[in-house]
């Protein structure tokens, strides 16, 4: 029986109710929140992996830039796609694909959210998805 | 007790060479830093043998590049060593040149930075650290996002930014050593093709290959080798830093760059006003518009101006990649770093021809790499 898949799962889990959520980390020692999850050790204090754990980031936030990448020479994807650098609600400043393959109608400051694309299937068929970024439906 | 560069020892560039920077060829690499380093001592009027250590500023081309270069110079036996920083290796390779000079241990010592494009390997994406968008973005794809962000702050339109890449190749048209030698219009630098975001191909650097060397001295070295002390020109400042966790800071290409360039004016006891000409890292147009601002000469947002009323040419109160920077001149990796040293020193002696920056007296040298790291050399006529 075929499943749903993530891309990456160790960033973000491949079904959700709503908005999905993105693995991040937190240090406890300091509080520092990052993204990606890593278990080496704080970067911002230098606390041992012990003190870091995993935390559940909203995939809610703000767009603070795009780029429509026109030239690209990997095979994954093709010309055009739109890169946005979001800066979540719970602090980490993260860069993901967009939705839209342009970025025609977006603008800086616009309220974004995560959401779960199609990215074809995996060898045993298992349908494989992708966090991507849309810009919320009401402007605020 | 802790000691920046200005307290040690006096250190002086005396000598300056390069290989031209150009698209991969089948010229060996050793050839390139051959003929960089030849005519370092040619400028110094040193021998080889003069030369008591080098540090070979490169990234690209492999493991142990020094001595099977270096040995057809006449095998002296001096310390060799290859020093990888990413862009920043020959601004790292000369930096520990001068220290050897600084510190007492050598009298004489040589930068090469050589490289030729090829397969590397890159360690952060050995870290098992993925993020979302790995190899999507490229290092064109984050100043693209730097320059929409810094556009819609600021009002500024993408034919302003764009006039960097007008203003570099300009002055790359008349550099020797320059993979692009050849005016631009602002026309034909919008006209693209669109790499990424509103950045067009004339506005990310050439990355080719080629080389540039740097010999240092003493005064010592100086007085007992005969070195022309009229021609020499001393190093006032070399520091380097790498990145911290900015909490408040979105743009941290920018705070690294003005926290890198604050400590080095304060250790040579300059302003930014006393700078007559600098070269920066301008692999893309959008990093001189961040870093003459994080630098202090001109206010945020108030760059793109400055270039349109021409504060930043030759001939501007202070002249930005002379050279024709990563832009116009090239951006070989290994080599870049250095060949900004050789420009900064040949414009401080007055012997630029028609790149002259008239009266230039103190310059700066900028590069930044992956992971990342920031290097700046302030370098000034003791004449």
């Amino acid at each position: 029986m075929p499943n749903r898949k993530a891309v990456h799962p160790e960033l973000y889990a491949p079904d959700s109710a709503g908005i999905p959520f993105l693995n991040g980390g937190k240090c406890r020692a300091c509080g520092y929140v990052f993204f990606p999850p890593q278990r080496y050790g704080c970067e911002s204090c230098g606390a041992p992996p012990e003190k870091l754990e995993a935390a559940e980031l909203r995939g809610c936030g703000r767009l603070h830039s795009h780029a429509t990448v026109h030239l690209h020479q990997g095979k994954d994807i093709e010309a055009p796609f739109t890169v946005g650098l979001i800066v979540l609600d719970d602090g980490p400043a993260i860069r993901s694909l967009l939705t839209n393959r342009r970025d025609e109608g977006l603008t800086i400051g616009d309220r974004m959210n995560s959401v779960l694309v199609a990215a074809g299937a995996d060898q045993d068929g298992n349908e494989m998805v992708e966090l991507r970024f849309a810009r919320a439906e009401a402007r605020k | 007790m802790k000691k920046h560069l200005r307290e040690m020892r006096p250190v002086y560039v005396v000598g300056i060479g390069l290989h031209r920077y150009q698209r991969l060829s089948e010229t060996p690499y050793v050839t390139l830093g051959l003929t960089a380093v030849r005519e370092a001592l040619a400028d110094a009027a040193l021998e080889w043998r003069s030369v008591q250590s080098a540090h070979t500023g490169t990234a690209l081309i492999g493991m142990a590049a020094s001595r099977p270069m270096l040995r057809h110079l006449g095998a002296t036996g001096i310390p060799m060593a290859q020093v990888e920083n990413a862009s920043a290796s020959g601004s790292t390779a000369f930096r520990q040149a001068c220290i050897d000079v600084a510190s007492g241990m050598t009298d004489v010592s040589i930068t090469v930075g050589v490289d030729k494009p090829g397969p590397v390997a890159m360690a952060p994406g050995k870290t098992r650290m993925r993020d979302l968008v790995g190899s999507r973005v490229v290092p064109f794809t984050h100043f693209a996002l730097l320059t929409q962000e810094y556009m819609t702050r600021y009002g500024v339109s993408a034919e302003q930014i764009a006039q960097v890449a007008v203003k570099n190749n300009r002055n790359g048209a008349n550099n020797p050593y320059a993979q692009r030698q050849k005016a631009v219009t602002l026309e034909e630098v919008m006209a693209g093709p669109a790499i990424s975001g509103s950045l067009t191909r004339l506005q990310c650097c050439p990355v080719g290959e080629g080389a540039a060397a740097v010999i240092v001295a003493s005064d010592d070295a100086i007085a007992e080798l005969g070195i022309d002390r009229n021609r020499a020109v001393r190093v006032i400042a070399s520091v380097t830093k790498t990145e911290q966790v900015y909490r408040d800071a979105k743009n941290f290409d920018a705070e690294l760059t003005r926290e890198t360039v604050e400590q080095a004016y304060r250790e040579a006891g300059i302003a930014p006003a006393d700078l007559d000409l600098m070269e920066l890292h301008d692999a893309f147009t959008i990093e001189e518009l961040l870093y003459v601002e994080a630098m202090g000469l001109c206010d945020p947002g108030k760059a793109a101006g400055a270039i349109a009323a021409g504060d930043f040419d030759i001939g501007g109160r202070c002249a930005v990649s002379a050279s024709g920077g990563l832009l116009a001149m090239g951006h070989p990796i290994g080599p870049t770093g250095a060949g900004q040293i050789a420009e900064i020193t040949r414009q401080l002696r007055g012997e630029a021809g028609v790149r002259q920056q008239p009266n230039a007296k103190t310059g700066l040298a900028h590069m930044v790499g992956v992971g990342a790291v920031c290097v700046v050399h302030i370098l000034q006529r003791s004449a």
